[in-house]
């Protein structure tokens, strides 16, 4: 079965920098691929190409469409979401104000499920700028799961969650590729949640790929290791 | 032709002086300074006002001077104090400040127009290519010129150019790293309104003096900034170039349009490159 | 959970029928009775052309409440309406007057919306510098092309006899003019509040909160915010084709960015807190002029400073200190119930 999202020789130069170089990765509906690596491995940046969000080298295909080109507004609209590390949402908005916006773009079945599974329903009616931190997290990601999306890109959800809230936090994103057949990347730092979640592994260092596979394969995979390590630990 | 394009030269250069100005401010307070064409004004009527008295040389020292410390007094007034706030608050400050200034002019030097000749040792013609061109033009260009090329030295390899690249790329980081924002602040505005005086009084002799050069101006250096991009030198460089051929030869081919064609260009940039010429996407 | 899309249009039908939209409207309408009946002509006058002129300030204003952009060059929509009012008038066109009249407006905000497609690729002070850039564009353009627009000698307008079923006499009368642009305004306010709670209002708001976030919601934000600035550029031009009515003559130097930063200062006066507040920017402005007039004739200068104070000490402006006074008082009368 051809992956449902593919990304093919993904990399971004700024400059004379290298930031990212020949990164491919597949995702699959229902599953979640993970993509780990050192700080400054390129993992944000990798999002950011594939998303659209800056401009890079490389391919992204939809069902086997070239969309390399489309603007993130339509890549939406054609199924494909992300979140954003640094919380991106409307902070001045009520939650139930910032959601019904999503669903006006892209269609709210699902919003009801949403609310009750990431148990926004107390601060519907709240906005955003007063809300805890890791339930403005939690907005991030509902605005990216209004609509049903058939791709998710998550950059880094967990950022800055307590070790409840991550743990939590896992527990919906297995939900969520499960019950709506998503095919989920996940960046992330927290291996916890990673190893919890992911059903493969891309591991990245200094902007190439490294490895990819089972997770409980790279656990222990030396090459790993030494690139989050410096040397075999 | 020749001629036409020394004069898009001479139009060029005294843009990008002007520029510099603007793009100096801008680059260390993050602020379009709106009152930047007043300061060009002021100096052109000041340095007119002693040079009619103590000669031409005398009238740019006391434009540089006079302007200079009216930069210090904008940035110690305004920018530092109002830079915690949205950078359109000061912006909208410095019209006011613009409005003010237009109006002293007005008051102290009347709203008739001046015409200042060019110092003795300037005046006349040298043929160029069969045809008669004023030598005080190619002074303006040289002027321009080492003006353009001491700013360039000055902040690529002195230490205190380096200290100001340094705060305008980050000023916290560079306030932590020893640089004295707070000195380098008032110096910085200070020269950029120095170089909008001394572009208004050398301009004087072909340009003339009349109340609404300072916002004709303005508006042009904005125009220069759009299409060469906000906070770029190399981009202001290009740009004021590139219009003031334009200009020059819009004059003589479509005079109809002339005063029109910058703002076309302008809209033209804005469609295909809205960055402008040396400006990243962001 | 009640169904989310039902909520947009509760609120809309809330605000007409609210009691302080209807108690507001009969202030208005009685204040109106007051100053028509019992008002000198000067004075009437004066708050005609405050009226015709708050048009513009609420233009400058509509664009920064719900876009949050500073507009520094609006005195061109409200000249080209003011000019397009002209033309229409003078028998040059195809179309009769009335008729020509009415499309005044559409056609400013149609061009105002093209070039609202390439403008909003600038932010913030980028944006701003391109405004007072594009005004200027507009002035020379006008004060040069004289076979078309007369130049700097500007431009009689020709008033037939009667005009939709008023008189020509009644439409430049103070006491006849003031009505007609206090009923504009009324209407205006309806209509923008309208816009403003609709879904492309607040749709409109959130790309001004966060407009990269908006895009990868599914949106194509450039043409909304071509649409908003269009809508700034229409409620400017209809103040243009009010005063050129009233004022039988059209020249450049309503074009001018004096004329833009004056309505800016009005609008900044004024706050946005409120959708209103360039109104009453607008009218303080005048009253405020008229009393500076006999002190000073620094007028640039006093305007200048005005708006230097007001930017820095008093953002919020009179709608801010009105919302917060009211606010104050809902507090007070909150406390009074519960004790």
């Amino acid at each position: 079965m051809t992956a449902l999202f593919r990304c093919v020789g993904v990399g971004k130069r700024y400059g004379g920098v290298v930031a990212l170089m020949d990164v491919s990765l597949d995702l699959e509906a229902g599953k979640v691929h993970g993509l780990i690596g050192p700080n400054g491995a390129g993992k944000s940046t990798f999002i950011d190409v594939a998303s659209g969000r800056t401009p890079g080298l490389g391919q992204v295909f939809l069902d086997g469409r070239d969309i390399t080109r489309t603007p993130p507004s339509l890549r939406r609209r054609m199924g494909v979401s992300r979140s954003f590390q640094r919380t991106s949402i409307f902070p001045a908005l009520t939650i139930r104000d910032q959601l019904e916006l999503a669903a006006h773009g892209v269609g709210g079945e699902n919003i009801s499920e949403l609310v009750g599974m990431l148990a926004l329903e107390p601060v519907l009616d709240t906005r955003a700028e007063e809300v805890s931190y890791g339930q403005q997290r939690l907005v991030d990601l509902a605005l990216a799961l209004v609509g049903n999306p058939r791709v998710l890109l998550l950059d880094e959800p967990a950022a800055g969650l307590s070790v409840a809230e991550s743990q939590a936090l896992a527990a919906h994103l297995e939900e969520i590729a499960e019950r709506w057949n998503v095919a989920t990347l996940l960046v992330e730092h927290d291996m916890d949640v990673v190893f919890r979640v992911c059903h493969v592994l891309t591991v990245l260092a200094s902007g190439r790929w490294l490895v990819s596979g089972p997770p409980a394969e790279l656990r222990n995979d030396p090459a790993v290791i030494r690139a989050y390590f410096g040397s075999a630990a | 032709m020749l001629i036409n394009a020394l004069n898009g030269l001479v139009y060029g250069s005294l843009l990008f002086v002007l520029s510099s100005g603007l793009v100096l401010v801008y680059g260390l307070r993050r602020v379009v300074n709106f009152a930047h064409g007043a300061l060009y004004m002021l100096g052109a009527y000041i340095g007119y006002s002693i040079a009619i008295r103590f000669g031409f040389a005398a009238g740019v020292v006391a434009a540089a001077l006079a302007l200079g410390l009216v930069g210090v007094a904008l940035d110690l007034a305004i920018f530092r104090l109002l830079s915690a706030r949205n950078p359109l608050v000061t912006v909208i400050v410095t019209f006011g400040v613009m409005l003010i200034l237009e109006d002293f002019v007005r008051s102290v030097w009347g709203t008739q127009n001046y015409a200042i000749d060019p110092p003795q040792a300037l005046s006349g013609v040298v043929q160029i290519g069969g045809a008669p061109f004023p030598i005080y033009r190619l002074f303006v260009v040289a002027a321009s010129g080492v003006m353009a090329a001491t700013l360039a030295g000055w902040l690529r390899w002195g230490r205190t150019g380096l200290f100001v690249r340094a705060a305008s790329h980050d000023p916290s980081v560079a306030a932590m790293c020893g640089v004295r924002t707070a000195v380098i602040g008032p110096m910085v505005v200070g020269l950029g309104a120095a170089f909008a005086g001394v572009a208004g009084i050398v301009a004087a002799p072909f340009l003339s003096l009349n109340p609404s050069m300072g916002s004709e101006i303005l508006v042009l250096s904005f125009v220069v900034s759009v299409i060469g991009g906000l906070g770029s030198f190399p981009g202001a460089f290009a740009s004021a170039m590139l219009l003031g051929q334009v200009q020059a030869f819009g004059t003589v081919y479509t005079p109809e349009l002339a005063s029109l064609l910058p703002f076309l260009l302008m809209a033209l940039v804005l469609v295909f490159r809205p960055q402008g010429i040396a400006g990243s996407r962001a | 959970m009640t169904t989310i899309s039902t909520i947009g249009n509760d609120r809309v039908a809330g605000i007409l029928l609210r009691r302080s939209t209807l108690v507001s409207a009969l202030v208005v309408v009685a204040a109106l009775f007051a100053v028509e009946s019992l008002g000198s002509r000067i004075l009437v006058s004066l708050l005609t052309q405050a009226a015709i002129v708050s048009l513009l300030a609420l233009g400058v204003g509509v664009l920064t409440r719900i876009s949050g952009l500073v507009s520094f060059g609006h005195a061109a929509p409200f000249g080209l309406g003011a000019y397009g009012a002209a033309w229409a008038l003078s028998g040059g066109s195809a179309l009769p007057p009335e008729a020509g009249l009415i499309v005044v407006v559409p056609l400013v905000a149609a061009v105002f919306f093209l070039v609202g497609l390439v403008v909003s690729r600038l932010e913030g002070i980028g944006f701003s510098m391109l405004t007072l850039a594009l005004g200027q564009a507009v002035f020379v353009a006008v004060s040069k092309f004289r076979g078309l627009t007369g130049g700097a000698d500007g431009v009689v307008v020709n008033l037939p006899r009667r005009l939709f079923g008023l008189s020509s006499d009644t439409v430049q009368s103070p006491y006849g003019m003031l009505v007609l642009s206090v009923t504009a305004i009324g209407l205006l306010y309806v209509e923008l509040r309208l816009f403003e709670l609709s879904h492309l209002g607040r749709l409109a708001v959130a790309i001004r909160e966060n407009e990269e976030r908006t895009r990868f919601l599914g949106y194509g934000v450039r043409a909304l915010k071509a649409a908003v600035f269009a809508l700034s550029a229409a409620v400017a031009a209809l103040g243009g084709v009010l005063y050129a009515l009233y004022q039988g003559f059209v020249s450049p130097e309503i074009l001018h960015w004096s004329f833009s930063g004056s309505a800016l200062i009005m609008a900044i006066l004024g706050g946005s807190s409120a959708l209103w507040g360039p109104i009453a920017g607008a009218f303080s402005f005048f009253f405020l002029r008229e009393g500076l007039n006999e002190l000073t004739s620094h007028w640039l200068a006093v305007l200048g400073a005005m708006l230097i104070v007001v930017t820095v000490a008093w953002p919020t402006g009179l709608s801010g200190g009105v919302e917060t006074l009211l606010r104050r008082l809902a507090g007070a009368a909150k406390r009074r119930d519960t004790q």
